[in-house]
């Protein structure tokens, strides 16, 4: 019973940490690089709920589409401003596009501090925990893996199935021949990161109810969500599914039986001894 | 050119900073304590500069070994009584040897999966810091309170010093090429014999020897270490925004860079403290988007704080070098002996088997998607064959990486140039003479080279301003620099003009007084190679259909068949 | 002509009499000479929520002082500087106060890290300095003769909890600690005192901080059963246990977290999840302590809120200050050290007395229990406002 709990609380993990991490890989996958404001949105997001939530007293899932759709805007524009300028350079862009969202990530932590302050905040909402046989499965838990799949599946439908995200997927395979087929790659990268970035932030509102969020703390989340979509391969999103899943059930198991502090570096020694083993990740990325 | 250094301005710099670095002894403690935290930041960034600046690869490390160093200094001062100062140094060393073994693992990694090691390795480090009862664990470790801010001062003067002049060799010195090469084009590189997985380890070393020494200093000087302070994840964020907007990859950088921003910072945060994060982001932001250059991109279009090439002669005029005979010998230089080259399902090269012999001139056409990049490849050690061997002078090279073969004589070109950007045409071309095969002087050769394919004029411009016929022309020279055995040439006419063309194939006439003793060339303007090559191989879709004199490969049916399709 | 000579000697007349008035304003001018006290403040940076109590404990010890007068006869003031989280800040602005605003007193900074890096550098100058921000026992060693220790020490913190809970019938113990020194120094004395009252430590972890996903550990505690889990926490973790216990249905019978459930947001964070978790504190409004009412009423009507422990801590601190100044009559560094060092003072957080390391010995240590929308006093037994509502039911 208990090791059917630990795979449980290993599942219900894994699908936080698909939450977490599916912004980031969209917006690797079709520009190549890896957005490290990506903590940043995700809590400045959830800051926003909490300050949503005690103000108004309504259910924060209220948010969720509204912030989805304004974020899409906010990425846009961030990514025709910041970005796009570099988008030239190529390959030989990569450590200034990282620069560039380092620098982002801290004007939104500096943001967050000043509007929703320093401390820590969490929300009480879906609290309710489950009892089913003699397995405890709980709401917030269960709603946030339940909308990581639901991105999840809706990217995989979405980049197979229509023509934009068929248009996407073949941007980031191959820009050059995107090109040629008439796709306006331009608008590729914009809808990639405005896409990445109302991911991120719906994520945001979501985590909020499970985790305590607070500004200064913001780039841990960018670490262990770049740790997910790098063991998954960078730019795969079915790989980052398994990712999370494989981190979300070693993390159970070694909390359970060697502790606290040792959980606390699983997601690095397995990143590092998967770059040292197999950089690609788990998927079968084509980048 | 930027004009040589004037030993008497030398010495009025040196008196200047010496001026500058003494006043803080002569007003207050406290004055004193900020300067000595501006040289911390200064080493950190001159090391961050290293690994990152000159050798591309994004390091949020340096604070790993700032609290490595802090450490060790520590538990040297308290465990066996060594002086602090000594302590330091020593804990210097060990950090080098640290990052010599990490480096193993870590700079297999490029680009981001390298950043995230960093990081990722940053937070094992504090974990097990803080579990570790030899140093103090979450405790930490208490030093003796000694009042000594001067002497420690006057310490991280020597740190940053020491940190300066492993930029100015990098930048200046002839080895440092190699580094910047890496940073350019690391397979280029490697292509032209530089042992790129050496020179990044190196680099990697010296990168963490200031922040150790600075680390232990700054244990020392606060008699208190614990791991929170020892890594403190904001320090490596100050460091990078720091070279960053200084100039990253430049001499003078990182310490503009510093000075500037913490006096600046300084009365900023006084005014504005809610917005201090806020502003080092846009700040970040602003140099990458409108400056990339920093301070010194800024001078640098001034006229000031140019970058003088390394190790260039007052012209290239007054050099020369006699003709050198092919090396003797016999049997073929290159044979490919049923090579077959799969990428996942696609079979690239399908059991080839052909040689390049010696004192010929052999071209490889064939239709696009014939191979023949591929073969070129995995002759110079880019490409690993699924199946079949490569032999060069009769001995088989799978075992060979691709910066030995290249030292040991075979050169290449690129199809797509693949030029180092932040060099001139003279350094491109001298970093590759640095590997010859005959080990002569690298500034002759390099000389040499660039006259042979008549650059002479062009040789300190950045290959950016060169047409895209003058870069092939550079990348010849490149090859030639290495003193090669075998030139595989990749394309090289494509997008020269009728002169240019007519110069390369003049060269190519007299590939053997040039002391080359084959060459191979990929070709699809068959007519500027056809006359020149005394054989010609063709493929198709990664076999060889067809061999021999050129004028009798030309009218095979099969060659016309595979070029043009079948004709009913 | 002749009024230049009267000028002249109106001059004359003058000059001894502006002297005669410069000798005796000096002396007044001198007696009006604030006693300026020096310290940082986290203004700015991840710490800056609870350093605003921190200071404004200060400014209301500060103000009160003033109200009666001051000390020695002249009135404080206070002079301090944004260390923006940062220990090595820290370390360059108390530098600042000491060598060039050669400030009179001192006054620790807010958190422990920057308390530890400050505590070397007053010892180093030789001033004292009273640490209301530095519960870690590791300062306060043989070497340090300058800090003292304004907090009771961490491997205090809730040592109300076994012993109550023991003497309820509860016998099988869980002890959990985030991987800080504070926080393991507390956690250890707790597995000492357990051991020490012959109950049975059943599961004990550390963790780092930020704090992992607790969902694993708290299946652990589930597993071993105790009877009593006790957390030495900050905030975010103690949020995040809770939580966890909560989503696998698993309520302890008695629950203590320590820090964290003291601040205000907490009950917000969590809802019904917080009922009956019972935390620590080294102050309370309610107690009897010297001078609590009057702090209180002083603090409210200078910031319009309540005071927390924090700021009981600083004000705690002008009060040992305050003795020192009074009982030796001089602000000599020397003097003051050997005062305190061998003295006790009566402060809002009761008795201020250390050890010759400047380890704090006497401080109150209290227990508190969320019931429903109230937070009671429940330990010492003397000073209870309540009893504790048992088991907790995590709703």
């Amino acid at each position: 019973m208990i090791a059917l709990q630990l795979v449980v609380n290993g599942v219900l993990l894994g699908g936080t940490y698909i939450l977490l991490a599916q912004g980031l890989n969209l917006v690797f996958g079709v520009m190549g690089i890896v957005n490290l404001a990506h903590g940043a949105i995700i809590t400045l997001a959830g800051l926003f709920t909490y300050w949503f939530a005690t103000q108004t007293h309504q259910s924060p899932l209220l948010l969720i589409p509204a912030v989805f759709i304004v974020m899409l805007a906010v990425g846009a524009v961030l990514q025709r401003l910041l970005l796009e300028p570099l988008a030239k350079l190529g390959r030989k862009g990569e450590l200034l596009n990282l620069m560039v969202t380092f620098g982002l990530s801290y004007v939104l932590v500096e943001t967050a501090l000043n509007l929703f302050g320093s401390q820590y905040v969490s929300l009480p909402d879906l609290q309710t925990t489950w009892p089913v046989g003699g397995l405890a499965f709980n709401e917030a838990l269960v709603a946030a893996g339940a909308l990581g799949a639901l991105i999840s599946g809706g990217l995989h439908v979405w980049l197979h199935y229509t023509a934009s995200g068929q248009a996407l997927l073949a941007t980031s395979q191959n820009p050059t021949g995107a090109v040629t087929c008439g796709i306006d790659v331009r608008q590729m990268r914009g809808i990639a990161f405005a896409l990445g970035t109302a991911l991120a932030a719906t994520a945001g509102v979501l985590l909020i109810l499970i985790l305590p969020l607070s500004a200064p703390t913001a780039d841990t989340l960018t670490i262990l969500s770049f740790v997910i979509v790098a063991l998954g391969g960078l730019g795969d999103y079915r790989g980052a599914v398994m990712a999370a899943m494989l981190l979300g059930l070693v993390q159970s198991a070694v909390g359970y039986y060697l502790g606290g502090d040792v959980e606390v570096v699983v997601p690095y020694l397995l990143l590092i001894a998967f770059m040292v083993v197999r950089p690609q990740g788990l998927g079968h990325a084509t980048r | 050119m930027a004009p040589r250094l004037q030993p008497l301005n030398l010495v009025i710099l040196i008196a200047v900073i010496a001026g500058l670095g003494a006043v803080p002894l002569f007003t207050s403690a406290y004055v004193l304590q900020l300067a000595t935290d501006i040289l911390t930041l200064a080493a950190l960034a001159y090391s961050w500069n290293i690994i990152s600046g000159c050798t591309g690869y994004l390091s949020f490390g340096q604070v790993s070994f700032f609290g490595i160093g802090a450490y060790a200094t520590s538990v040297l001062v308290l465990r066996t009584g060594v002086p602090w100062y000594l302590a330091a140094v020593i804990a210097a060393a060990f950090s080098g040897v640290v990052a010599a073994l990490l480096g193993t693992v870590m700079l297999r990694l490029r680009g981001i999966m390298f950043a995230l090691g960093m990081l990722g390795l940053a937070r094992i480090i504090v974990v097990v810091a803080s579990d570790w009862n030899f140093i103090g664990a979450a405790g930490g470790l208490t030093l003796p309170a000694q009042l000594t801010p001067v002497a420690v001062y006057l310490a991280m003067w020597v740190a940053v010093a020491g940190a300066f002049a492993l930029n100015y060799f990098v930048l200046h010195s002839g080895w440092g090429l190699s580094v910047i090469g890496v940073r350019d084009e690391e397979t280029a590189a490697s292509a032209i014999g530089v042992p790129t997985a050496r020179i990044k380890t190196a680099a990697f070393i010296m990168s963490a020897l200031a922040p150790a020494a600075v680390g232990g200093l700054v244990a020392w000087n606060r008699s208190f270490i614990d791991p929170p302070s020892a890594f403190d994840p904001s320090l490596d964020l100050q460091v990078i925004v720091f070279a960053l907007f200084g100039g990253v990859g430049t001499l003078w950088g990182p310490a503009l860079g510093t000075l500037v921003l913490v006096i600046v910072g300084e009365q900023f945060w006084a005014y504005l403290p809610d917005l201090q994060l806020a502003l080092y982001g846009v700040l970040v932001i602003a140099v990458v988007l409108a400056f990339p250059g920093g301070i010194v991109g800024i001078a640098n279009r001034f006229g000031w704080l140019r970058r003088r090439p390394v190790l260039a002669p007052a012209t290239l005029s007054t050099v020369s070098r006699p003709p050198q005979a092919p090396p003797p010998g016999d049997g073929p230089i290159i044979e490919v002996r049923d090579l077959t080259v799969r990428f996942g399902g696609l079979v690239a090269l399908n059991g080839i088997s052909l040689s390049v012999r010696r004192g010929e001139m052999v071209s490889i056409i064939g239709a696009n998607g014939a191979g023949k990049t591929t073969l070129f490849n995995a002759i110079t050690g880019f490409v690993k064959p699924s199946e079949g061997g490569v032999f060069y002078q009769g001995k088989s090279v799978s075992a060979i990486p691709s910066y030995q073969r290249a030292r040991q004589g075979i050169a290449r070109t690129f199809q797509i140039p693949r030029l180092m950007e932040s060099m001139t045409v003279w350094e491109n071309t001298l970093l590759a003479a640095r590997y010859g095969k005959r080990g002569g002087d690298a500034v002759e050769q390099a000389a040499w080279a660039l006259h042979t394919v008549k650059l002479d004029e062009l040789w300190l411009e950045p290959p950016s301003k060169l047409s895209p016929g003058q870069q092939r022309r550079l990348e010849m020279a490149r090859a030639l620099a290495l003193e090669p055995t075998v030139i595989l040439l990749d394309e090289v006419m494509a997008g020269m003009t009728r002169d240019e063309q007519a110069e390369i194939r003049a060269v190519l006439r007299h590939f053997r007084e040039l002391g080359v003793a084959a060459v191979a060339g990929v070709e699809h303007i068959i007519s500027a190679i056809a006359d020149i090559s005394d054989r010609m191989i063709v493929l198709d879709r990664g076999k060889k259909i067809a061999e021999g004199r050129p004028d009798a490969v030309l009218r095979d049916p099969l060659v016309i068949e595979s070029y043009l399709g079948k004709v009913s | 002509m002749s009024g230049g000579n009267l000028r002249v000697r109106g001059g004359a007349i003058f000059a001894p009499l502006i002297a005669a008035a410069v000798l005796f304003a000096a002396p007044a001018a001198y007696a009006q000479k604030p006693i300026v006290v020096g310290a940082s403040i986290s203004e700015t940076g991840p710490l800056a929520v609870d350093a605003s109590y921190h200071l404004k404990g200060i400014q209301v010890g500060v103000a009160d002082a003033n109200a009666h007068g001051g000390w020695l006869g002249r009135k404080l003031e206070l002079k301090y500087y944004d260390d923006q989280s940062n220990p090595g800040t820290g370390v360059r602005l108390y530098t600042r106060l000491i060598t060039e605003d050669k400030v009179d007193l001192l006054v620790g900074p807010y958190s422990s890290g920057i308390s530890q890096a400050v505590a070397p550098l007053v010892n180093k100058y030789e001033r004292v300095t009273p640490m209301p921000g530095a519960s870690l026992p590791a300062i306060f060693q043989p070497g340090n003769k300058w800090a003292f220790q304004l907090l009771p020490p961490a491997t205090g913190y809730a040592e109300g909890m076994l012993p109550m809970t023991k003497a309820m019938g509860a016998h099988k113990v869980a002890i959990l600690q985030a991987q800080l020194s504070f926080t393991l120094a507390c956690g250890q004395a707790r597995i000492d005192q357990a051991k020490a009252l012959g109950m049975d430590v059943v599961y004990s972890t550390t963790y780092a901080m930020p704090p992992p996903d607790f969902s694993s550990i708290a299946l652990a505690i589930k597993n071993a059963n105790p009877d009593v889990v006790v957390v030495c926490s900050y905030y975010p973790d103690a949020v995040g246990l809770a939580q966890a216990l909560h989503r696998i249905n698993y309520a302890p019978r008695f629950f203590a977290e320590t820090i964290g459930p003291a601040e205000k947001q907490f009950e917000g964070a969590i809802g019904p999840i917080a009922n009956r978790i019972i935390s620590n504190t080294s102050w309370w409004p309610s107690l009897k302590t010297h001078g609590n009412a009057a702090f209180i009423a002083s603090y409210k009507k200078m910031f319009h809120e309540e005071p927390d422990y924090h700021a009981a801590g600083t004000y705690a601190a002008m009060q040992v200050l305050g003795a020192a100044v009074k009982a030796t009559k001089s602000l000599d560094q020397t003097k003051l050290r050997n005062w305190l060092a061998t003295h006790e003072v009566a402060t809002v957080e009761g008795t201020f007395k250390t050890d010759p390391n400047g380890l704090s010995l006497k401080f109150g240590q209290y227990m508190f229990q969320i019931q429903g929308h109230k937070r009671l006093l429940i330990w010492p037994t003397a000073v209870a406002q309540g009893k504790p509502q048992v088991p907790y039911t995590g709703q």
